[in-house]
């Protein structure tokens, strides 16, 4: 799935830390989507432009378009070639070309961009350009967007953090074990439940994608994950279950309240309110249906 | 003799309950309702608009939310002139569902709808909206898909508990046709419905420029444009009272979505001390004091888990009218809970108003989960750890509230604790109340002797 992130479109966030870095696997998606012919740009603000291209073969340097803001963060040299606007104002311009096609933007890295800028003002442009093709309205169809953005989550605390997760589509979390790398990578689609899927990597000195199975887990000295479900009614001191006998027993008891089924229904039936009320009486067994009254033997 | 009658013309009675008679009422005393308008002397003039009918209790003209069970829950439904705060759930799953069925159920009742979003265009909200259930062949529909999953054991006829059999198994049963209405989650409402509504999109990126300069200690600009456009619809439609050529009243149901997000342009989420922290207070504040003055009523989604400073939760808490959070159990451990398994999530009703009353009508039930069936959004009181102590000796569903009580009793066959009427006292509509703690006194009562 690491492979096909690019497919869905929209936001996806690279979360990486000091241990596992991110910024190869960035490098790696950005030469796949360059290979596949899509337009790539990339904002570089972290590193220099050359160490960005190093690494890239030329043919894969030709077509990236690589809009510079490590060098003059804040247009000091006031060049005619710095844009207006900043980083933002280049995302939106990318946005507002007229030729339909795919477009990758690559954002390195979005935690630069966070310490420089309103963190509300970053996630209003995020998500006015990776939606931009869902908006119609516009005379030109224009392409799939998808945003990447590298974000060190060490650097930033739980609020920007998970502003930007909420907005994201995909998330890939990086991490690993042992040496190897792999991405967790959870995919929000907007109305369905999010998916979630670990997959171990590596990449290639040229910076391609190499996907590979986990680490042989060695045998850990684990619980039995599978208990079996615990059946309370063992080891009781007293027996709760009735054999076959017992049970025809206690259906034949005559329960103290039992009515007869006439009663029963009477009283089941909802009746809506009546002016007298009727008595029922079911003479029980022990009772004494002799109309002599028993005081007549009284002898006084 | 004459307890046992009693208690059986009580039984008799709650079959044809109406669901929101829900307090156990010791007094048979009922507030009339207000007389129909006919004379033009004495009383109130009723106002009789479509889709709204009067509180049972304190005669508040309530709306509904779209959703049957949380009206019950709600106490009959939401007062006009308040708010209801919907606490997304983390993967905004179903806050988005709650949301439609409300401006669902104001298309279908021919109310004014006003949708604001940062996030979606208001046309596409209503693109999305669920399908009414309209007719009796959905109602149909409706009772098979409910009643899909009943188990045999619970089609046993009890013995000790027979007054019992004839209680509803669901406390919800088909509502009328003119205040709520249930939705098919899977299908789109017709086009036409929406065509034939009255509607207007607020959709924040089209009416803001992103270079205002946000004053300190003010609203952020997204806010004020938004309460400036609530308050335009209120006075240019009338729902103020200040047109009064206007012969037909109707309701304005406002539905804001993710407010408080980063896309609205307020940092709450973004960062612990904020710089203005107050923005959405204020925003609610005024919100609140438009809503009161004219005939809405609103419905806000928000974020809540994103929010970093959880004083700011309790303000906007003591904001609202009626707040709900929704918690699901998608990545959470409780996934995997065999408790949990029949339900997507669970539905914390964390405040209810007290409207011109002393207190408030609170449900009974406070274990509530909802889970998203095929079609529809289904709210329940989940059995919970009280009785899951005496579950074991029950084959029954552990869904049904009052039946598996009684099962138990059935089982264990102890009919001389039927006879101590101060348990089971049966109320209007039942054992709902203090389901837990009956169940425990039994368990307790029946293994320690």
């Amino acid at each position: 799935m690491l492979d096909s992130l690019l497919s869905l479109g929209g936001l996806v966030l690279l979360r990486d830390s000091v241990e596992w870095e991110g910024r190869s696997l960035l490098k790696a998606l950005v030469k796949k989507s360059a290979l596949c012919g899509e337009q790539v740009h990339i904002l570089g603000c972290e590193v220099s432009e050359e160490e960005f291209r190093e690494g890239f073969d030329s043919d894969i340097n030709n077509r990236l378009v690589y809009h510079d803001f490590f060098r003059d963060p804040l247009n000091w040299s006031k060049t005619e070639e710095a844009l207006p606007g900043g980083p933002l104002g280049a995302l939106r311009a990318i946005c507002k070309r007229t030729d339909p096609g795919p477009v990758t933007i690559a954002l390195d890295s979005l935690s630069w961009l966070l310490l420089h800028l309103p963190c509300t003002t970053l996630c209003q442009a995020l998500h006015a350009v990776s939606h931009q093709d869902s908006c119609p309205g516009d005379s030109s169809p224009v392409g799939k967007v998808s945003v990447l953005g590298l974000l060190h989550e060490e650097l930033h605390g739980p609020g920007p953090v998970g502003a930007l997760s909420s907005l994201a589509q995909t998330e890939v979390t990086l991490g690993g074990r042992k040496g190897q790398a792999s991405a967790h990578i959870l995919c929000r689609r907007p109305r369905q439940r999010p998916t979630d899927q670990t997959q171990w990597f590596s990449i290639l000195p040229d910076f391609s994608l190499d996907l590979q199975e986990g680490p042989s887990v060695e045998s850990q000295p684990c619980s039995d994950p599978h208990i079996p479900p615990v059946d309370p009614t063992t080891h009781l001191t007293f027996n709760l279950h009735l054999s076959k006998k017992e049970r025809e027993a206690r259906d034949s008891l005559i329960l103290p309240f039992q009515f007869s089924s006439e009663k029963q229904q009477a009283l089941l039936r909802p009746r809506p309110g009546q002016a007298t009320s009727h008595i029922f009486y079911e003479p029980d067994a022990y009772d004494d249906l002799d109309q002599e009254d028993p005081d007549d033997d009284l002898d006084i | 003799m004459a307890a046992v009658a009693s208690c059986g013309s009580g039984a008799g009675s709650t079959g044809s309950a109406v669901a929101t008679a829900s307090k156990s009422n010791v007094t048979s005393f009922q507030k009339r309702g207000p007389r129909a308008s006919g004379t033009n002397d004495s009383g109130p003039r009723l106002v009789s608009i479509a889709g709204t009918r009067p509180s049972v209790r304190n005669g508040q003209l309530l709306v509904s939310t779209g959703l049957p069970a949380l009206d019950q829950l709600l106490g009959g439904g939401l007062a006009i002139g308040t708010v209801l705060l919907i606490e997304e759930d983390k993967y905004n799953i179903y806050s988005p569902l709650l949301f439609k069925c409300f401006l669902a159920e104001g298309i279908v009742n021919g109310h004014t709808l006003l949708v604001a979003s940062a996030k979606e265009d208001p046309a596409n909200i209503l693109q999305e909206l669920p399908a009414p259930l309209l007719d009796d062949n959905s109602k149909k529909e409706f009772d098979e898909d409910v009643y899909n999953h009943k188990t045999p054991e619970s089609n046993i006829k009890m013995k000790i508990a027979w007054r019992y059999q004839l209680l509803p198994k669901m406390e919800i049963g088909p509502v009328s046709s003119r205040f709520g209405h249930y939705y098919d989650a899977s299908k789109r409402i017709p086009q036409e419905l929406i065509e034939a509504s009255n509607w207007h999109g607020f959709f924040l990126p089209e009416k803001i420029s992103s270079t205002l300069k946000v004053e300190p200690c003010s609203l952020t600009p997204g806010y004020i444009k938004l309460l400036q456009f609530i308050q335009n619809i209120i006075s240019e439609e009338g729902f103020d009272g200040s047109n009064p050529q206007k012969k037909q009243r109707n309701v304005l149901r406002i539905g804001i979505q993710n407010l408080g997000s980063p896309l609205w342009g307020d940092d709450i989420c973004c960062a612990e001390n904020v710089s203005n922290s107050h923005s959405l207070t204020k925003f609610l504040y005024v919100l609140r004091g438009l809503l009161r003055t004219s005939l809405s009523a609103c419905i806000i989604t928000m974020p809540t888990h994103l929010i970093q400073n959880k004083a700011i939760i309790a303000r906007v808490t003591n904001l609202s009218d009626i707040v709900i959070g929704l918690e699901s159990f998608i990545g959470s451990e409780r996934e995997t809970n065999p408790l949990y398994k029949d339900y997507h999530g669970l539905i914390h009703i964390r405040q209810i108003p007290r409207l011109n009353n002393l207190i408030c009508d609170e449900s009974d039930v406070k274990d509530l989960a909802f889970k998203l069936k095929r079609k529809l959004f289904t709210i329940e009181a989940e059995v919970q750890k009280g009785v899951s102590r005496a579950t074991f000796l029950l084959d029954g569903p552990r869904k049904k509230l009052f039946p598996c009580l009684f099962q138990l009793l059935e089982v264990a066959c102890i009919p001389w604790l039927m006879a101590s009427s101060s348990i089971f006292k049966a109320s209007n509509i039942g054992l709902s109340p203090s389901y837990v703690t009956n169940s425990e006194f039994f368990s307790a009562s029946l293994f320690h002797f």
